[in-house]
């Protein structure tokens, strides 16, 4: 046993037990773990925002570089502020319109690119597709399965008519797609779950007490 | 039946307590786990081994303490695996709260190999051999600035530097001069480095990801958008067993060292639902 003589390692592991006292019942230790949290974490992110984000890519340019085109970027910034002033709350529509704007433009295109076309191109039954799954002459039974899998669980979102005859059966057979979708998220999930309570044992049993070599 | 009752109102906290056990027994008492690499996963480690000599390995550090214990050893094996083949690196985060973490990994595996260095050209040198570019705000911009010039968007480093000058920038531009991303993150950030970065300027992109978001994740490496893939502590430790049996790099295991721990507690869950379902269905039964 080689318990941590390093004081933070002790803070660490002391706030670990305040988290984890949660599962007993609720109480001041973690309400105080909890809160300590929120706020370092606030903190950290405001102050680094504003000595890695406004000042080096604001503030310097714009004061001390001469890029003044840049004050147009302070005042739809600051625009956001005028929420906070009833009779001239209607400006802060302007940054948001700036905001979305931009987004808007950027994400579409992007978005159907890679998350409808070339997913609608990963699902058709072509002999690539087939070869995709390095499976040998399985990967086209997997491609069959998958292609099936995704036309009934389309189906079963298909609410403009009654699931009767061969859209009842699709939306069926894609309901128990679905079911093995969530039954696969939930087996992952629990996954990650015991996966970060092993990181904090790791930590409190290894780095903190010393006693996992 | 008392029995019956006892089975359907087991109090959570026994449960627990029978979990944290479980959990911690394995750790206490560690015995071989052998883990078998999987395809996406032997993937990913061939693709980071052929990367070309003239272009670098970019990682995108995205993980914060929540999911530290899943991506962090993930960062650690691909670091290890790049620094042993002299695969030049950059480092970057697109959110604030992971840039500690990305830079204690960063240190931990170059003092590693510092330590078993016995020249200076064996070791690995900060802008030589690796650069950690820090983090620009908002995620989109930087993905898409990149790619036409990287040292337009990050002009200096994580330390203050400016990029231009750092001996291993000279010769990288935008992605053209990246062999391939990988993407080790807890949220969207493999989907927007697709949809932005690859979609547009071609890059090959891969992804180590929790395994909570596997399920969403799957469908881009079955259409062939990830090159590679890892999911959770698990994929972490292949890539683990990958780097030490095919690189003979001794560093600690951590996801391996878990594996034991993750078997025996998936087997209690299941046993508890299993105890739960039986409960339930005897009971409406009575």
């Amino acid at each position: 046993m080689n318990i941590s003589g390093d004081i933070w390692t002790w803070v660490a592991g002391l706030l670990t037990i305040c988290i984890f006292s949660f599962l007993y019942k609720d109480n001041p230790m973690y309400k105080f773990a909890e809160h300590l949290f929120v706020g370092v974490a606030n903190g950290y992110f405001l102050t680094f925002t504003i000595h890695r984000v406004l000042i080096p890519i604001l503030f310097v340019p714009l004061f001390s570089a001469g890029r003044y085109w840049l004050i147009f970027a302070l005042i739809v910034g600051l625009l956001y502020l005028t929420r906070f002033i009833p009779k001239v709350s209607w400006l802060v529509r302007i940054p948001i319109a700036v905001t979305i704007g931009y987004y808007t433009g950027a994400v579409i295109p992007a978005t159907i690119q890679s998350d409808i076309i070339r997913q609608v191109q990963g699902t058709i039954l072509t002999p690539d597709n087939f070869q995709a799954w390095g499976a040998g002459s399985w990967g086209t039974v997997w491609s069959i399965l998958l292609f099936i899998g995704v036309v009934c669980t389309l189906s079963y979102f298909y609410f403009s008519r009654e699931h009767k005859g061969v859209l009842g059966v699709s939306s069926r057979i894609g309901i128990i797609f679905i079911m093995i979708g969530f039954g696969a998220a939930f087996g992952y999930t629990v996954m990650a779950r015991i996966s970060l309570l092993i990181g904090r044992f790791q930590f409190v049993f290894g780095e903190w007490l010393g006693i996992i070599q | 039946m008392k029995w019956l009752e006892f089975l359907t109102k087991i109090d959570r906290r026994i449960i627990y307590l029978v979990l944290a056990l479980v959990v911690l027994m394995p750790l206490l008492f560690p015995s071989a786990q052998s883990v078998i690499p999987k395809k996406p996963v032997e993937k990913l480690f061939n693709a980071v081994d052929t990367i070309p000599e003239e272009k670098v390995l970019m990682m995108d550090c995205d993980y914060d303490p929540q999911t530290q214990p899943e991506l962090e050893p993930m960062a650690i094996a691909i670091l290890r695996h790049a620094f042993k083949r002299r695969i030049k690196v950059a480092v970057l985060s697109l959110y604030i709260q992971p840039l500690g973490l990305a830079k204690k990994a960063l240190d931990d595996v170059t003092a590693e190999f510092n330590a078993r260095a016995e020249t200076y050209a064996d070791s690995i040198i900060y802008g030589r051999d690796y650069v950690f570019l820090g983090w620009q705000p908002p995620p989109i911009i930087p993905i898409l600035g990149m790619g036409l010039n990287i040292a337009n968007v990050y002009k200096t480093d994580y330390y203050g530097n400016n990029t231009d000058t750092l001996p291993m920038m000279k010769h990288v531009r935008n992605y053209d001069d990246v062999g391939i991303l990988v993407s080790v993150s807890s949220g969207n950030p493999p989907l927007w480095w697709i949809a932005y970065a690859q979609t547009r300027f071609g890059l090959h992109v891969s992804a180590g990801i929790t395994a909570v978001s596997a399920s969403d994740f799957y469908p881009y490496y079955q259409s062939g958008q990830f090159t590679g893939l890892m999911v959770g502590m698990k994929g972490a430790a292949e890539y683990e067993e990958l780097v030490d049996t095919k690189l003979e790099i001794d560093g600690r295991r951590k996801a391996s060292e878990a594996m034991g721990s993750l078997t025996a507690a998936h087997i209690t869950i299941i046993l508890f639902i299993i105890i739960g379902n039986v409960g339930y269905f005897l009971r409406r039964r009575k």
